[in-house]
C-alpha cells in the first residue's frame, strides 16, 4: 500500500497520520520531550485545528491535545492515514 | 517532623490538592535563577506533617535550566531522611502524559527507599461522562497504591488521609516495583502500554473540547471572540476597577483629613500628608486594579481560554521574538506595568519571559496618560483636519501610544535576533487544557494573594524612595520653596543635562520626581508654577507652560522621553522581584533612560531644523 510521507505541520484539520520518525534537524532534547508527551514513532496523531495565518496547529495524541508550531511540527515525519470525524 | 512530597505533571491539579490539604493558597511555578519556588504547608488533618509542593514537570529528564533546578530539588528531597512518602498526582483523564513521569518517580523512590502513593485526580470528570478506568489493574502493574480523588470536589481526600496516616504510623521500606534499573526509553514504552491497557476508553472529552475549539479557534468567529474577550479585559482594567480605586483614594483622603491635623509637629504633619498619604497612597490606589486584572486573567486561565488566546497571538508576536503567551502581559501593560509583570509568570520559556519583561515598560501605561494629556494640550493645536474627521490632538495621542508599542516590539525583535543559541530555549509546545467552569473561591484567593504580594514586596522600596524624595524636596526650608530645596539645588545642578532638550531646571526637577511615578510630573510642575491641584485641573498649568516660552520641539522631546524611559519605582521593584534580578531592572532603567534621552535630543534638534 502506498502511503504519503510528509511533515506533521503539513496536515490539515481533520487529517490523521502515523508518526514515522523525527528529522535530525530537531534537537535531541526536543525530540525526547515530544516523545515524553506521547508523540512516539508509530503513534496515531490527528490534526484537530489548523487556524489561519500559520498559527500553531492543534493535534490530538492519545487523549491529550497539544498545540505545536512549525518549529517543531515541521520536523516530525508522518504517513497520512486519512481523515477523522473528530 | 515528617515531610511528604507532592509531585505531578503540569495541569494535573496539584496546586488545588495542595491547597485543599494544607488550607493554604500556594501557587507554585518555575522561575529563572538558581532556585525554584517550592511551596510547603502543614497538613491540616495530620499533625507534625508537612506537605511540600513541587513545580509541575513532564519528566525527570530536564530540557531547560529551570526544569533542571526543579528536578535537582526533587532528587535532593529524596535523600532527606524526614521525607517519608511521595504523592504522585496523575490526571486520570489524560493518563499517558502523566504515567511516564509517574514511572520515573516510582523508579527514583525505589532507588531511594521511599514510599509512593499515586493519586488519580479528576475522577469526577470521568464519572460525569461515565468513562471507566481500571485503577486496580494499573495499581497492580506499577506495584504502587492508587487512590482515586477529585481535588476539585474533595472526593477521595478522606481515603487519602487515612492512607497517609497508616503509612506514617506503620513505616515500612521503600517501594519494590522492579524499576530501579529501567532506562527512560523503556519507561516511555511502558507508560504508553499501561495507558492503552488501563486508561480511559473513548474520546467524549476530546470531542467536546474540539467542538468548543472549532468556535474559539475558527478563522473568523474565533477572531471576533478573541477581540470581544480582550475588550472585556480592558473594561475590567479601566472601568470596573475605577470605583474601587476612587474608594481607596477617597478613603485615604478622609483618613488624612483626620490624622494630619491631629499631628502638632509641623514636619511630622507635612511628612504624614505628603510622603505617607500622597506618596504611598499613589501606589495603594493601584491595588484594586491589580486585584481585578489578576481575577480576570485567572478566569481566562482556569476556563482554558488563555491557551487558545496564546495560540491565536503566537504567529504575529513570534516575528518579534515573543510568544503568544506574551500577549496578555503586554496588553495588561497598557493599563499598568505592575500587574503586567505579574501576568508574565505564565510564560514558561525563560527567554521569552525576559523579552516580555523588556516589552512591558514600553507599553503606554495609564500613568503616562496625564503627562501625554498635559503636553499635547500645551503643544498640539486643538484643530481638526479632513473636514473635522481627524482632531490633531487625538491623532497625536494615538501616535504616541502607537510609538510606545512599536518601540516595545522593536526592542524585543532586536534583542531576540542578537541572542545566540536559540536552542537553549523552549519551543512552542502548549498542552491545550480542557474547557471548564472556573471556581470562584480559588480565583478570589489568588487575586487577594497577588494584591497582598504587591503591597508587601513593592511597598517597602516605594516607601524608601518616597521618603528620600520627600526629604530632598522638604529641606532645608521646610517645604516653603521647592526651588530652594535640596531637590531644587539638584535641579539646578542637572539643568545642563536637560538643556539639550530645551528644558530649564523646573522641568528637570519635574522629570526627576517623576522617576517615582510618571504622573508625579504633572503635580510637580504645578508646584513649580505655583498652581494647586494641577493633576486634577490642567488648564491653568497648560497656560503657564505655554507662557513659559517652552518650544514645541521641547514638548515633543518630552513626549518621546516619557514614552521610552522607565520612570516608575513600583515597576522597577516588581521587575526586580519577579525576574529575581535587580540587575536586570537596573540595566533596563539605564538602557531605556539613555535611549529616551538620545531620541528626545534628536527630536528636539529635528524640530529646531524644521523651525518648529
Amino acid at each position: 500500500m502506498n502511503t504519503t510521507v510528509c511533515s506533521l505541520w503539513s496536515l490539515g484539520a481533520g487529517q490523521r497520520c502515523r508518526i514515522e520518525s523525527y528529522d535530525k534537524a530537531l534537537a535531541e532534547n526536543y525530540r525526547v520531550r515530544m516523545m515524553e508527551l506521547g508523540f512516539h514513532p508509530g503513534e496515531v496523531v490527528t490534526c484537530l485545528q489548523a487556524p489561519a495565518l500559520s498559527a500553531p496547529k492543534v493535534y490530538r495524541v492519545s487523549n491529550t491535545m497539544f498545540s505545536l508550531d512549525d518549529e517543531v511540527a515541521s520536523h516530525i515525519r508522518v504517513s497520512l492515514l486519512g481523515t477523522d470525524a473528530t | 517532623m515528617s515531610r511528604i512530597i507532592l509531585v505531578g505533571s503540569p495541569n494535573s491539579g496539584k496546586s488545588l490538592l495542595f491547597n485543599r490539604l494544607t488550607g493554604l493558597s500556594q501557587k507554585v511555578a518555575n522561575f529563572p535563577g538558581i532556585t525554584v519556588d517550592v511551596g510547603s504547608g502543614k497538613l491540616q488533618e495530620i499533625p507534625d506533617t508537612t506537605l511540600v509542593d513541587f513545580p509541575g514537570t513532564y519528566s525527570l529528564q530536564p530540557i531547560s535550566g529551570e526544569e533542571e533546578v526543579a528536578v535537582e530539588h526533587f532528587r535532593r528531597a529524596l535523600d532527606d531522611a524526614d521525607v517519608t512518602q511521595v504523592l504522585c498526582l496523575i490526571d486520570a483523564t489524560r493518563m499517558e502524559k502523566s504515567l511516564y513521569f509517574t514511572l520515573q518517580v516510582i523508579r527514583e523512590c525505589e532507588r531511594h527507599g521511599k514510599q509512593v502513593v499515586v493519586l488519580a485526580n479528576m475522577m469526577d470528570v470521568l464519572t460525569r461522562h461515565k468513562i471507566e478506568v481500571d485503577l486496580a489493574g494499573l495499581s497492580h502493574a506499577i506495584h504502587a497504591p492508587i487512590i482515586p480523588i477529585s481535588a476539585r470536589k474533595g472526593t477521595g481526600i478522606d481515603n487519602l488521609l487515612k492512607h497517609l496516616r497508616h503509612n506514617i504510623d506503620n513505616p515500612k521500606g521503600g517501594i519494590d516495583a522492579g524499576l530501579a534499573e529501567t532506562p527512560d526509553e523503556l519507561l516511555r514504552g511502558n507508560a504508553h502500554q499501561l495507558a492503552t491497557r488501563f486508561g480511559p476508553r473513548g474520546d467524549i472529552l476530546i470531542k467536546s473540547q474540539a467542538r468548543l475549539d472549532s468556535f474559539f479557534l475558527h478563522s473568523t468567529l474565533g477572531g471576533f471572540a478573541f477581540f470581544g474577550i480582550m475588550y472585556l479585559l480592558f473594561q475590567s482594567i479601566f472601568t470596573w476597577s475605577a470605583p474601587a480605586m476612587d474608594a481607596v483614594e477617597t478613603g485615604l483622603a478622609a483618613l488624612s483629613d483626620v490624622i494630619v491635623p491631629a499631628i502638632s509637629n509641623q514636619t511630622a504633619s507635612d511628612f504624614t500628608a505628603d510622603a505617607l498619604f500622597s506618596g504611598i497612597g499613589a501606589f495603594l490606589v493601584f491595588v484594586p486594579q491589580i486585584f481585578v486584572l489578576t481575577f480576570i486573567i485567572g478566569l481566562l486561565e482556569d476556563s482554558g481560554y488563555m491557551a487558545r488566546a496564546a495560540l491565536i497571538c503566537h504567529r504575529p508576536l513570534k516575528v518579534f521574538g515573543l510568544t503568544g503567551k506574551s500577549f496578555i502581559p503586554m496588553l495588561s501593560g497598557v493599563a499598568c506595568a505592575i500587574p503586567a509583570i505579574y501576568a508574565a509568570r505564565s510564560i514558561d520559556s525563560p527567554k521569552k519571559r525576559l523579552l516580555t519583561y523588556m516589552a512591558i515598560p514600553l507599553m503606554p501605561c495609564s500613568a503616562r496618560l496625564p503627562v501625554y494629556t498635559l503636553l499635547i494640550a500645551a503643544f498640539i493645536p486643538q484643530t481638526t483636519a479632513l473636514g473635522g474627521l481627524v482632531g490633531l490632538q487625538g491623532l497625536a495621542m494615538f501616535l504616541i501610544y502607537f510609538f510606545g508599542m512599536a518601540c516595545a516590539l522593536l526592542v524585543t525583535g532586536l534583542v531576540s535576533r542578537n541572542s545566540p543559541d536559540q536552542y537553549n530555549d523552549l519551543p512552542f509546545v502548549l498542552e491545550m487544557p480542557p474547557y471548564r467552569v472556573p471556581g470562584l473561591k480559588p480565583l478570589l484567593r489568588n487575586s487577594w494573594n497577588r494584591s497582598k504580594h504587591f503591597v508587601t514586596k513593592a511597598g517597602k522600596i516605594i516607601f524608601a524612595v518616597t521618603v528620600v524624595i520627600w526629604v530632598l524636596g522638604y529641606f532645608p526650608n521646610h517645604g516653603a520653596d521647592l526651588s530652594a530645596s535640596w531637590l531644587g539645588s539638584i535641579g539646578h545642578v542637572v539643568e545642563p543635562i536637560f538643556a539639550p532638550l530645551g528644558l530649564d531646571w523646573r522641568y528637570g526637577v519635574a522629570v526627576l520626581t517623576s522617576f517615582l511615578a510618571r504622573e508625579v510630573f504633572v503635580g510637580t510642575l504645578g508646584t513649580m508654577f505655583g498652581i494647586e491641584g494641577a493633576d486634577e485641573n490642567m488648564v491653568p498649568l497648560v497656560e503657564q507652560i505655554q507662557a513659559s516660552g517652552l518650544s514645541v520641539g521641547s514638548g515633543l522631546a518630552l513626549l518621546v522621553f516619557f514614552a521610552i524611559a522607565l520612570m516608575c519605582v513600583s515597576t522597577m521593584a516588581i521587575l526586580g522581584k519577579e525576574s529575581r534580578s535587580n540587575t536586570l531592572a537596573l540595566k533596563m532603567f539605564a538602557a531605556y533612560g539613555i535611549a529616551a534621552y538620545i531620541l528626545a535630543v534628536g527630536v528636539y534638534n529635528l524640530a529646531l531644523l524644521f523651525g518648529i
